[in-house]
């Protein structure tokens, strides 16, 4: 296993898509230190920025040591191995790996996972805005892995989800969880913000705790006692499942507690 | 004396070119055609805050210098910087424009434009769902439904209604002036009724306007073009309408997506929409579907609220399923006469509209990451150059702070509150007075501006500025470069 | 007073009937030469394919609705980039690149000179703005006339004089360089979200319809003397059963008196070529359209091939455009423009397992191939409509290869496989027919007497490939070819070496060239017209010509009118 440590505090942005698991399998460290990354306009290699050393773990895993909050696009596109980030990590993490994991003992930045097509990412501390999301103009959101965060998610997040599955722990997320997803599924254990799920056609978000407002495009469906999240997993209701959205003649779910949304008493006289 | 003929306006994205200006002795004495904050601009642009000579920040304040002085310091700046950001843009000419990319792209910095703080949010949502939409004289001359969402044109586009939309005689449709006259005068009678009645009872404070949400109205049973105004309060510009909906603030988003439901033939299971009865939008949602031609312009209601970039996808894709029942177009009232031309060359020549980050040696466009209000607050930049703009007035205080905690250079004609910050200040020439150039329009028609007035002695144009500082940049990377080679030797 | 001589290269071209023989060519000072001194630079040709500098007679490169696709499309950008470099600035792709792009991009597949398709009038000065942004090529542009009010107005009135004058005098102003015609009198009718279902449908409110249009503006385009004819998009295009329509047209033109030169060019006709009558029984009508063409010469033509790939459909046919919205959902943008056109676009995918975009592909090479003259039919991909221009040599390669075609046909949908007309043609495009294709026809239907030939006076614009005719079979060694065509050994522009092995190594600015037309009486500009113009527009007459400060490098042409 490669270990790196930032060599200081980064104030411009550093583009690092070399570490990456699949980049540096093969590689001898000196290899790996001559890498080449950017900090703002100025290219760099890998050792300018970090202490890059070798421990005597065989293992396809990175460990970053340290805050690289600044640091951007780390396992691109990765297929195999593991990378574990005991700090805060920059943007587009993980931004449409294909495999294996994601640690961050931290805070994950923007564009976590974009587009990520298999793998988990497992997030202890909050993530930002654009969790899962396809970037500007495409709709090619998340189609399958797992992604795990303990704290709060940005705005914008699980956009155009096509696969797979977001636990968000934390207390909120930010609006528009969800938006114009497909398939997969979200749960929410606690709080979900406005606009849940605007513009879905597909797939489900569950919702523990308080749903903040739900659009008025949805219309109620049913009342059910549980739902699945996943094989090795299921979500305790009663749970008011509501149907939309119905501007796009959409057939996604949204589960609200029953218990936590008496707010939502009122869709009752349509069951 | 000499008298100019369809002038251009440099201020609003309208871009009046009908403005009739008198010139005399080198000062514009006066105006026609123009609104009031057009004759201001071409009567008092010579204001006491003009800058007439370079200027550069030592110990502590700011001292005349020569042009070579200034633009040797601004170009050791920008071309050593690590991740310059070169902001403004949207009150100068398209041919300086192009150099400002060239110059971006040559120190490896980020261009972005006023659209950051104003309509970018419009371009995000077009990104997304792009937009059904036309040029101004499509309005004029077909639209027989105007509705203003989220902006007063009464105050920001002052002439926008009777150039393009309500008041205006087009080919097809004509002008609601004189209906609009007559229901003035009406209002005006009621008006001195109701004065009058509160004398009467001895009250001296008129009584609070509640907030009720009526109906739609019978005048929109009209023939004739109409108008609605949505808006959170009752601008001016929702007086003059004939039907203004109050929407709950940071609600439009449900509102358009109710509205999107109702014009599908599709039901609500609720019984209002922020804070708007869902019988009323029923009438809404026929009156957008029954109309021959419709049009929503829209503004900061709906790109500064919650949601932002969202509201503006919601409208466009309420207009495109409008467009499966009648003809529906939508356009951003852009603001300053000139940030539409800052996205187009943007475009063209990088591919991107706003926050076009160079660093890596080729385009990149972020939103969030790559636009210099959020480089700023992270404290990600070391330079900055501030053209045709007035961030230090408008960007938030954390975002200035760290703007001046590195070196900042300021191009405008005018000593505003950026140029007081500044390390460096390059006085320029106005744009559409006192140089010629190019500007587009906020449907994307370009218009030629003129030069009416010669700028004061020794005052360069945008242009011309920045191309001494662009050859300067390359001058000072050619010569490191090969002082690199020789230190590798 | 620069010498250049191409030494012992295989030379094609087709104008002056050179077909493949080994010569020299001697250009000086930007010109092709019949012979330099010993001072001049050589350039060693031998065992290359030497022909002039391409030409592409419809790329939507520049303008309004080109740069409205870019901005909608961040997602098409990010996919390819393009560094700056000590000789190139930095820009992005895909299908619709930036303008430095752009111009690399042609050059170094041995293209010098382009021409702008679409131009609405009141935009103009953005499409020059752009222009003057693509280096290393000569360009121009096509003013769209078919339904701007004033020729709608003329042309029912029958005042085909007065029509003509107007014609000319928006050539100049706009500094066009060809009369533009794309779905007449539907782009009227899309005002108001209308459109003409046939060439005998009437424009509402205007009392006109598209045959009137399109024959009109083809006798005023005689009348003109213009150097290129109409050039036309049709009606119904892309709609199943459209080549009734288009049979249709080419019948009606051929009311306009014919001297020799085409009266009119059908753009894309790919798109204008479909069978059956839904999406069901989608087919091709290659053989019907080519059928005609073979018999008739008053017309010519360009593909619009398909590409497979993820492109961006733009074109002024408003109304189309809408309707691919409603098949895709994909993101739309409409952009009508006041008085004069509407426009579309919309990000559009060619998939080989879709049956109807495999017989889209199939239908293109079809037409090529089953019209017997290459004069008549040319190479483009209608870019980006069918494709990016920069797949052309893949195009080249189908044309030239039957193995080629085939090995693409057989990954593509079975249904389009069973109705392709390909595994029964055997035609294999020579390397002289190519550059029939791709630079002779399109110079000689533009007009452009100094494009297109390697002649004595023409502009020193060559494109130097990697292929040996005599040793190199293109037909079975398509993938060489189609490499060597990507890639040019050399593109001359203007007598200097711009790239060498693919890699732009020089600049040009590359100039626009623009019609002046001489009417004998000037188009009557009086306070009457003024005021209409005021009515029509909603700005004002002063401000709408394009003046010399748009075009950074200028080659106006000036024709003399016979009106």
């Amino acid at each position: 296993m490669i270990v790196l440590s930032p060599l200081r505090k980064f104030t411009y942005p550093i583009t690092a898509e070399c570490i990456n698991p699949d980049v540096f399998q093969g590689k001898e460290i000196s290899e790996i230190a001559k890498l080449p990354v950017f900090e703002g306009n100025k290219p760099k290699t890998l050792s300018d920025l970090f202490k890059v050393e070798k421990d005597n773990l065989d293992t396809p895993t990175i460990t970053i040591n340290g805050d690289v909050s600044e640091v951007r696009r780390i396992g691109i596109g990765m297929k195999k191995g593991e990378i574990i980030i005991n700090g805060n990590v920059g943007m587009h993490l993980g931004e449409k790996m294909m495999g294996e994991k994601i640690t961050v003992n931290g805070n994950a930045s923007q564009w976590a996972g974009c587009s990520m097509k298999k793998g988990t990412i497992e997030i202890h501390g909050n993530a930002g805005d654009y969790l899962a999301s396809p970037y500007r103009g495409s709709t090619d959101g998340m189609k399958g892995g797992k992604i795990v965060v303990d704290g709060d998610v940005g705005a914008d997040s699980g956009c155009y989800l096509q696969g797979g599955l977001i636990k968000i722990k934390g207390n909120n997320t930010g609006q528009f969880l969800g938006f114009h997803m497909s398939k997969g599924t979200i749960h929410v254990e606690k709080n979900a913000s406005t606009r849940l799920g605007a513009n879905m056609t597909g797939g489900k978000i569950i919702v523990s705790g308080t749903l903040e407002e739900l659009m008025p495009s949805f219309t109620i469906d049913t009342v059910k006692a549980k739902v699945k999240v996943d094989e090795t997993e299921s979500a305790a209701g009663p749970f008011y499942v509501f149907l939309g959205d119905l501007a796009e003649k959409g057939t996604g779910k949204i589960f609200a507690s029953k218990a936590n949304n008496p707010q939502l008493k009122s869709y009752e006289k349509y069951l | 004396m000499s008298i100019i003929k369809s002038v251009t306006c440099p201020i609003c994205g309208c871009l009046c070119d009908d403005i009739e200006l008198t010139v005399e002795k080198n000062e514009v004495v006066k105006v026609r055609n123009g609104c009031a904050i057009c004759e201001s601009k071409f009567i008092g642009y010579k204001g006491h805050h003009r800058v007439k000579t370079p200027l550069m920040r030592k110990d502590g304040k700011l001292v005349p210098v020569s042009m070579d002085e200034a633009v040797h310091a601004t170009a050791e700046i920008l071309a050593n910087a690590n991740y310059p950001i070169l902001y403004g843009w949207s009150s100068t000419s398209s041919e300086a424009q192009r150099v400002g990319v060239e110059l971006t792209e040559e120190v490896g910095g980020i261009m972005d434009n006023t659209a950051v703080v104003c309509h970018g949010p419009s371009i995000l949502g077009v990104q997304e769902v792009g937009i059904p939409t036309c040029t101004l004289g499509q309005i004029r001359h077909r639209a027989d439904l105007i509705i203003y969402w989220g902006c007063d044109p009464w105050s920001a586009h002052p002439r926008h209604l009777e150039r393009y939309t309500s008041f205006t005689e087009g080919r097809f449709e004509n002008s609601e002036w004189k209906a609009f006259m007559q229901k003035l005068k009406a209002q005006a009678g009621q008006k001195k009724l109701e004065s009058a009645a509160r004398i009467e009872i001895g009250s001296t404070h008129p009584k609070p306007q509640t907030c009720t949400v009526p109906g739609m109205p019978q005048s929109m049973n009209k023939s004739g073009r109409k108008l609605i105004v949505v808006d959170v309060r009752k601008t001016m510009s929702a007086e003059m309408a004939d039907y203004f909906i109050q929407v709950q603030p940071n609600k439009d988003y449900e509102l358009m997506q109710a509205l999107r439901v109702l014009v599908n033939d599709g039901e609500l299971d609720v019984d209002s929409v922020a804070g708007v009865p869902v019988e009323y939008l029923k009438d809404v949602a026929d009156a957008l579907v029954n109309c021959e031609f419709g049009v929503i312009f829209f503004g900061m209601g709906l790109t500064q609220t919650a949601g932002k970039f969202r509201n503006i996808e919601i409208a466009i894709q309420l207009v495109r399923d409008l467009n499966s029942r009648t003809k529906f177009t939508i356009m951003p009232m852009r603001g300053h006469f000139n940030v539409t031309g800052a996205n187009v060359v943007s475009a063209w020549q990088s591919g991107y509209p706003y926050g076009v980050d160079f660093s890596l040696g080729y385009p990149r466009y972020n939103p969030g990451e790559t636009t210099c209000m959020d480089v700023l607050l992270r404290e990600e930049n070391d330079a900055s150059l501030v053209i045709a703009s007035d961030p230090g007035a408008n960007f938030p205080k954390k975002a200035v702070e760290n703007m001046i905690k590195h070196p900042l250079i300021v191009i405008d004609p005018h000593m505003n509150a950026t140029s007081m910050l500044a390390d460096i200040v390059f006085p320029s020439a106005f744009v559409g007075i006192e140089v010629e150039g190019t500007a587009y329009r906020m449907d994307h028609v370009p218009l030629p501006l003129k030069k009416v007035v010669e700028p004061p002695k020794g005052v360069l144009s945008d242009e011309e500025i920045l191309t001494k500082i662009l050859e300067e940049v390359k001058v000072i990377k050619s010569s490191s470069k090969k002082s690199t080679k020789k230190v590798e030797a | 007073m620069t010498e250049v001589i191409i030494k012992n290269g295989f030379v094609f071209d087709p104008i002056n009937g050179v077909k493949g023989e080994n010569m020299d060519i001697s250009i000086k000072n930007g010109k092709i030469v019949q012979k330099v001194t010993h001072n001049a630079k050589v350039i060693d040709a031998t065992g290359l394919t030497v022909m002039p500098g391409g030409v592409d007679i419809h790329t939507h490169i520049a303008g309004g609705e080109v740069n409205t696709g870019r901005m909608i499309r961040p997602e098409d950008h990010v996919k390819d980039t393009v560094s700056k470099t000590a000789m190139t600035r930095s820009g992005t792709g895909y299908s619709i690149p930036s303008t430095f792009v752009t111009g690399y991009r042609y050059s170094q597949m041995g293209y010098t000179t382009v021409m702008n398709p679409s131009m609405a009038p009141l935009e103009a000065k953005h499409t020059h703005e752009e222009l003057n942004d693509i280096p290393l090529v000569d360009k121009a542009t096509y003013p769209l006339v078919g339904d701007w009010w004033f020729v709608l107005e003329y042309l029912r009135k029958g005042d085909l004089e007065e029509c003509a004058r107007h014609v000319a005098w928006m050539m100049d102003i706009t500094k066009g360089y060809a009369i533009k015609i794309v779905n007449p009198g539907g782009l009227e009718s899309w005002g108001f979200g209308r459109n003409v279902h046939s060439i005998d449908d009437q424009v509402p409110n205007f009392c006109i319809t598209p045959r009137e249009i399109m024959v009109g503006l083809a006798k005023v385009n005689e009348m003109l003397n213009l150097p290129h004819s109409i050039h036309l998009h049709t009606n119904n295009l892309g709609l199943p059963g459209n080549y009734s329509t288009t049979l249709e047209t080419m019948k009606a033109l051929e009311k306009v008196p014919y001297n020799g030169k085409p009266v009119a060019h059908i753009t894309h006709l790919q798109f204008s070529s479909f069978g059956g009558d839904g999406w069901g029984n989608f087919k091709s009508a290659a053989e019907e359209i080519s059928s005609y063409i073979n018999a008739h010469n008053h017309l010519t033509f360009d593909m619009g091939q398909i590409i497979f790939t993820d492109t961006t459909t733009m074109t002024a046919d408003g109304p189309f455009e809408f309707t691919l919205y409603q098949l895709s959902g994909h993101k739309w943008v409409n952009s009508d423009v006041e008085t004069e056109t509407s426009g579309g676009i919309i990000p559009f995918q060619y998939k080989k397992n879709n049956a109807v975009n495999a017989t889209q592909w199939s239908i293109g090479l079809e037409l090529a191939l089953l019209i017997k003259d290459p004069w008549k039919m040319m190479m483009t991909t209608d870019h980006p409509n069918a494709g990016p221009f920069f797949s052309y040599p893949r195009i080249l390669a189908w044309l030239t290869s039957k193995n080629a075609r085939m090995a693409t046909l057989k990954n593509c949908n079975k249904k389009a496989q069973k109705k392709s007309l390909l595994p029964s043609i055997d035609r294999e495009i020579t390397l002289y027919e190519l550059a029939i294709m791709t630079r002779a026809a399109q110079a000689k239907a533009l007009g452009l007497k100094h494009k297109g030939h390697l002649g004595v006076g023409a502009d020193a614009d060559v494109a130097i490939f990697n292929i040996n005719p005599e040793t190199t079979d293109i037909a079975r060694k398509y993938k060489t070819a189609r490499k060597a065509f990507k890639n040019a050994a050399y593109t001359i522009k203007d007598g200097q070496i711009v790239v060498k092995d693919g890699e732009v190594v020089g600049h040009a600015d590359g100039r626009t060239m623009w019609l002046n037309v001489k009417t004998a009486e000037p188009c009557r500009i009086d306070e009457e017209m003024k005021s209409k113009f005021h009515q029509y527009w909603t700005v004002d007459y002063d401000n709408y010509p394009v003046s010399d400060h748009y075009v950074k490098v200028k080659d106006p042409i000036t024709i003399k009118a016979s009106v």
